[in-house]
This record gives C-alpha cells, sequence and structure tokens, in this order.
C-alpha cells in the first residue's frame, strides 16, 4: 500500500476526481463571476464593461446600504468569536469531563444543527411574535410587559433577534469540534497534572486548552467565515429587513441579482465576500501558528 | 517535483479555459438570435414546451386543459412543465437569457415580460390576432401586453384590489363601511378604541403594502396621471403623489396596522382576516378565494375610499391584466405555438374564473354565473364591470430594480422613517431619472 501511495500517477489518480469535481463546481463559477462583476448586465441585454465601476460603487457613494451590511456581518463575527465559541467551549470541556448523562447532552445540543434552518427560523419567528410569542409571554407573566417589543418587526431590536437565533443554533456543531478535541487529549497527562496537585481550572487552562489550538482555530475559522456567508437564517425570519436593518452581503446579493437584476454588481458583492473570507482565514491562521511556536 | 508541475500545469490550464469560455459566452448569446429561421409544417407532429408556474390548487385546472388540448390536437402535443412560483422566475428568466426557452412562456405581463421583449426573445403575436381573437377579448385585456406598438402574448387573467370588509366586525362596532378617506380614518380609530386591530398587511413581504399604496394614489392621482409617471412622461414629485403618502402615513399612524407589521408576511396577514379577528383588509382578488372559504358570506369586496380633492374617479381600479402566455421568438413552430396559446389562454380565463382563482379577460356571458366564487363575482361587479381605466400595481409596470426601490420607498411609509414629500423626491430622483 505504501508503495502504491508513493507512484505520483496513483496519486493524481486519486486526487483526480475530487480535483475536477472542484474546478467545476466552485473554481470556475467564481472565474465566471469575476468576469460579471466587471460588466453592468441585467442577465438579458447585451453586457457594457464597466472594469472596476461595480467595486468603487461597493464603497464609494454607496447608496444601497453595503458597507452597513459588511459592519453587521464583523459584528455577528465578534459575536460568534467571543461569545458563541467561548459558550461552546465550556460547553464541550463541561460534558468531556464525564459528566452523567454526557451523551445525551451531546445529542441534545447537537439537534439544532441537524434540524432545517427553514424549521429553525419558523421556531425563532414563533418565539419573537408579537401577539402569541414565546417571549414576549414570558415577559408579561414575569412582570416585564413593559419590555415586549415586536422584535423581528423593530429596526432597533431585529438584527440582534436574528444573531441570537443564528448563535444559539450553531451552539452544539462547535461543541461537537471541541469535545472531540478535548477527548482525544490522552488521560494520563491529566493524571500526571493531579499527582502534581492541579486542579480542575488549572488543568482546563494549561493543559485542555493550549492542547486544543488547532481545533480551536479551525472552530474560529469557521465561525467567521460562517458570519461572512451567513445567509439562510436571515432570510428565512427578515429577508434583510424591516426597512434593511438586518441586511447582511449576502443577503443584499441576493436581492441585488435576483429582484434588481444587477448580476454585475451583484457578482462583485460575491467576490468580495469571498476575498474578505480568504483574507481573515490566511491572517486567523497566522496568528495561530505563530502562538503555536512558543 | 515532476509530479508538482504536473498539478501546476494542470491548474494553469484550467484557469485558462475558464477565462476562455468566460470570455466567450457573451459573444455566443448576442450571435444566436439571428439564426433562428422558423421551419413550419402543419402536417407532421410537433411537440411545444409549455414552462409555467402552476403549482398551487389553480394547476388541477390547468393540467386538465393541457390535456384536453393534447386530446383534440394529436399533431400539437403540449409538454407542461411546472415549476414553484419564485424558482420559476429564475428558471425562465435564466432559460431566455441563455436562448434555451420553451417555445410557450408562462410570464407575467407588464415590467417582467417588458425586459424579454426589449432583448427580443418574445414574439410579436398582433397578425395572429385578427380571425376574431380580439373580438372575444375583454377590454384593456391586451394593454399590459403591447409594448412599443406590438402584441406579444395573450392574458388570461386579471388582478384586481379590493378592500375586503368584514360585516359582522362593522355591524357588532356599529361603524359604517367607508366611502370616502375620512370614513376609513373614523372608522380605524373607532375600532381602535375598542381594541380591535382596524386592518392588516403583509409588509415584510414589501408588495402586499405597496398594494395601498398604489390605490391610494389610484384615488389621489387617478389613473392617467398614474401611468404618466410609471411611462416616465410625468414627475412622481407632485402634489397628488406626495398627497398619497400623506394618507398612507395617516393610516400608519392612526394604528391602522399591528405595531409588528413591518414582520408580518401577507400569508400571515391573509390569515388574521380569514380568522376574523381584522375588519378591513386591502388586498388582490387572488385571495378571494381563501377568504370566502372561511368567512363565507360575512365578507363584501367593496370599491376603495374615495378620497376628496382627489383626481381619480370610483371607476378607477387597481389592477389589469397579469398572468400571460408568450410565445418565444425562437420557438422552431410559430403558428403552432399561437394557435395553442389562443386556445389556453380562453379556457384558463373561464375556469380560473369559476374556481376564484382569477378574474376574466376573455368575454365569459356563455358561463353559469351561478357557479362563480361569490367574492370575486362581486369584485368583478362592483369594482371591474364598468370601469372606465386601471392602473397595474407598479410592481408589475415597473422592472426590476425601479420596483424594488418603490417597494423599499412604501416600506419606509410604514416604518415612518421617511417623510411624505422625501418620499416623492427619492421615487422621482431613483426610478425616473435614474
Amino acid at each position: 500500500m505504501d508503495r502504491l501511495l508513493s507512484r505520483k500517477r496513483t496519486i493524481l489518480l486519486f486526487i483526480l476526481p475530487t480535483f475536477i469535481l472542484l474546478t467545476v463546481i466552485i473554481v470556475i463559477p467564481i472565474f465566471f463571476s469575476l468576469h460579471y462583476s466587471t460588466l453592468k448586465w441585467d442577465g438579458f441585454s447585451k453586457e457594457v464593461f464597466v472594469g472596476f465601476e461595480n467595486y468603487k460603487n461597493l464603497f464609494v457613494n454607496n447608496t444601497d446600504g453595503f458597507i452597513q451590511a459588511v459592519i453587521n456581518s464583523l459584528v455577528l463575527a465578534l459575536i460568534s468569536v467571543g461569545i458563541q465559541i467561548p459558550f461552546s467551549l465550556v460547553l464541550a470541556l463541561t460534558l468531556a469531563r464525564g459528566i452523567r448523562g454526557e451523551r445525551f447532552f451531546r445529542t441534545v445540543y447537537f439537534i439544532p444543527v441537524i434540524i432545517s434552518t427553514v424549521v429553525i427560523g419558523q421556531l425563532w419567528m414563533k418565539i419573537y411574535n408579537n401577539d402569541y410569542g414565546m417571549l414576549n409571554t414570558v415577559l408579561k407573566a414575569i412582570g416585564l410587559g413593559s419590555l415586549t417589543d415586536a422584535w423581528l418587526a423593530d429596526t432597533k431590536t431585529a438584527l440582534a433577534s436574528v444573531f441570537v437565533a443564528m448563535v444559539w443554533q450553531y451552539v452544539g456543531y462547535y461543541m461537537l469540534l471541541l469535545y472531540a478535541g478535548a477527548k482525544s487529549i490522552s488521560p494520563d497527562i491529566y493524571e500526571a497534572a493531579r499527582i502534581d496537585g492541579a486542579g480542575e481550572a488549572t488543568m482546563a487552562f494549561h493543559i485542555t486548552i493550549p492542547l486544543m489550538k488547532p481545533i480551536l482555530a479551525v472552530c474560529i475559522v469557521f465561525a467567521v467565515t460562517g458570519s461572512f456567508k451567513a445567509f439562510d437564517l436571515i432570510y428565512v425570519m427578515t429577508n434583510g429587513g424591516p426597512l434593511h436593518s438586518t441586511e447582511v452581503p449576502t443577503t443584499l446579493m441576493y436581492t441585488t441579482i435576483f429582484t434588481r437584476y444587477q448580476y454585475g454588481y451583484g457578482s462583485a458583492m460575491a467576490i468580495f465576500i469571498i476575498i474578505e473570507c480568504l483574507v481573515f482565514t490566511l491572517v486567523i491562521n497566522k496568528l495561530f501558528s505563530k502562538n503555536a511556536v512558543e | 517535483m515532476k509530479f508538482r508541475r504536473v498539478v501546476a500545469g494542470a491548474l494553469c490550464a484550467s484557469v485558462l479555459l475558464t477565462m476562455a469560455s468566460a470570455c466567450s459566452t457573451p459573444q455566443s448569446s448576442s450571435n444566436s438570435k439571428g439564426n433562428t429561421q422558423t421551419t413550419s409544417a402543419s402536417s407532421e407532429k410537433v411537440t411545444l414546451t409549455f414552462w409555467n408556474n402552476y403549482t398551487n390548487d389553480s394547476q388541477h385546472v390547468m393540467a386538465n386543459i393541457i390535456k384536453q388540448w393534447n386530446t383534440d390536437n394529436p399533431n400539437i402535443q403540449i409538454d407542461a412543465n411546472s415549476t414553484e412560483n419564485t424558482a420559476y422566475k429564475t428558471k425562465i428568466k435564466t432559460a431566455i437569457a441563455g436562448n434555451s426557452a420553451p417555445d410557450i412562456i408562462y410570464s407575467w405581463a407588464g415590467g417582467f415580460t417588458k425586459t424579454f421583449v426589449d432583448a427580443g426573445k418574445i414574439l410579436p403575436v398582433d397578425e395572429y390576432l385578427n380571425d376574431g381573437t380580439k373580438g372575444k377579448l375583454l377590454n384593456g385585456a391586451l394593454t399590459n401586453i403591447t409594448f412599443n406598438g406590438k402584441v406579444y402574448g395573450l392574458t388570461y387573467n386579471q388582478q384586481a384590489g379590493a378592500l375586503y370588509v368584514n360585516n359582522d366586525l362593522f355591524k357588532q362596532n356599529g361603524v359604517k363601511i367607508p366611502t370616502t378617506f375620512d370614513e376609513l380614518l373614523t372608522a380605524v380609530k373607532t375600532f381602535k378604541a375598542k381594541g380591535i386591530t382596524p386592518m392588516c398587511v403583509g409588509e415584510k413581504d414589501e408588495w402586499p403594502g405597496m398594494w395601498y399604496y398604489d390605490m391610494i394614489a389610484l384615488r389621489s392621482a387617478g389613473a392617467s396621471a398614474c401611468l404618466d409617471a410609471l411611462n416616465k412622461k410625468a414627475s412622481y414629485d407632485q402634489a397628488p403623489f406626495t398627497d398619497a403618502a400623506q394618507k398612507l402615513e395617516d393610516l400608519v399612524k392612526a394604528g391602522a396596522f399591528s405595531k409588528d407589521v413591518l414582520s408580518v408576511t401577507r400569508d400571515d396577514a391573509v390569515a388574521q382576516f380569514t380568522q376574523g379577528k381584522i375588519p378591513m383588509y386591502f388586498g388582490g382578488n387572488f385571495d378571494a378565494q381563501l377568504i370566502d372559504e372561511s368567512l363565507k358570506g360575512k365578507v363584501s369586496a367593496v370599491k376603495f375610499p374615495m378620497i376628496s380633492g382627489g383626481k381619480g374617479v370610483s371607476t378607477e381600479y387597481l389592477g389589469g391584466s397579469a398572468d400571460a402566455l408568450l410565445v418565444s421568438a425562437n420557438t422552431k413552430y410559430k403558428d403552432q405555438a399561437v394557435k395553442a396559446i389562443k386556445y389556453l389562454a380562453e379556457k384558463f380565463s373561464s375556469a380560473m374564473y369559476l374556481t376564484g382563482g382569477g378574474l376574466p379577460e376573455w368575454k365569459n356571458d356563455s358561463l353559469d354565473q351561478s357557479k362563480v366564487d361569490p367574492l370575486s363575482k362581486q369584485i368583478m361587479d362592483n369594482i371591474v364591470n364598468g370601469s372606465t381605466g386601471s392602473v397595474p400595481a407598479w410592481d408589475l409596470y415597473l422592472t426590476g430594480d425601479d420596483a424594488q426601490t418603490h417597494h423599499d420607498l412604501v416600506q419606509k411609509l410604514f416604518g415612518t422613517t421617511i417623510t411624505p414629500a422625501d418620499y416623492s423626491k427619492q421615487m422621482q430622483q431613483k426610478i425616473n431619472k435614474s
């Protein structure tokens, strides 16, 4: 087997199917988008080449709120990294310690990840409903009736309301990744630490978390790029509204292309999202590899 | 090392290929337009493809009519393919742009069709209509499918906006059904004072709220002024349009709609009305069937209230032709396809009227009027028949980008984040002058 795998031709043969698939499905469309992004085109009529005009319109004298959308997605990324992952980490470390009902909780936390996003969206829309929503009902029941709100209809609360649902949905996903990471650390190390008199907290901060750095890096990359690409839950819950207050680059791109018929301008947004994701991935990996040397 | 070079080579090749193919697409699409000669021979058996969005209950009726055609015309078979509404929009746009459109196309009359017409993808059918077809159509049936003086298809269903009123709620609370805008505001305030939300609208979906504005604008400015502005012949930045915006804002500020109006979908809004909780709902005839099913006999469809000092007259309505059948300019079987859409459009028109799915575009005196959906018949009798003019919902008239801009601006009126004066100014700036 080793000899077989060392033959270059065999390696090529094995990676070729995936390589072709990725090229056709991902690489080629990206180049198409790159080409479209230099056009003024409605999808039907003759294309007009406009160079970098579309990219300029994204940021200079922007009228459709793209900058606000980018800021919204950055806020989401910040919340994901600052709240979602630490929360998942706490859950993962607690479960990995081998508490009672470990498997049960692991399954329960993971359930939102496997439920269809549309279902999750509907669920949260019902929770936030102004008339019969659970949130308002609970607030009224505990005497905080003055705090009730039409959560998804109010431009001041809609964005936060959607973000809560998004963060909630994927907590289980990161928890499972981190849980697997924590479980793969050899028990010998803990044993040695315990003999040296280390407590639970000391072991978590000085053994578990440092050894989980690679998987933490993966989680952070997923969380950040996931925030930039986030679309489905927002589309279901608010569709970017009310009054564009929950718009993120992807929802804006969708309306730009499919209801405004601005293929060129929408493609420029798509390319921006790709570049944004690439840059952040590189930066995060760089940061973590630097730390790993210490 | 050699291996690495192979991979690098492959990568470069793929990049070059991609760029080459990407660059070549535009030319190929513009070339193929010219070489579409018809080779029609009526004796041989042909199959026409027909794409549509008939995925709801109305599809049943359509499917039967198509089946009937296929039985009667063994030499011209129709191969129909239905796609869900929203997906259909994307699908048909892509297909037409890529010159792979079906022979017969379902489309929305007005702006949606205009895009295809402007790109030269749709067959003008004028020369086929002088065989008495025009005489079978109702007045105005071809207005929204005529571009630059040519007819580009046949319509079979029209829309009309109607104010649905829940008679029970009006009676119980001693409120008069409004015929003027002032009476409407009084009704709103009376219901509001009794703890009843007076009206509903699915403003999350944007277009239902636009129906309210467009209707008020029709009463305020009149049909011809609305059409002039929509045709870019007149400005939106005029007193009647600003007044209409002001009137809508008055409604919002009087508490006509619930607090969460911006997150209510159209389906939710109709559901609220059909549960009998809401006394008034301005919607389309397409809501009639559902409303009639749930609140049988309790609801009337009446004209939208008049505005004192407004230029509109009570015989004008929001709506007009909506659904149309087109023939692709690239079809190989022009004669057969036009023959088919004549048959289908006429049959669809009657069938949808009977089931309450739509209002007819073709003369329907031969139909058993007692079998027609009662609310649809009310709309036809109270609002459409004897009308002196109609304006389509503006998003059917304006094309993609402009329609979305109009949606957004009206939503701002609902959210009271724009003044009526700014609304008119921005409509003019963004849509007519852009």
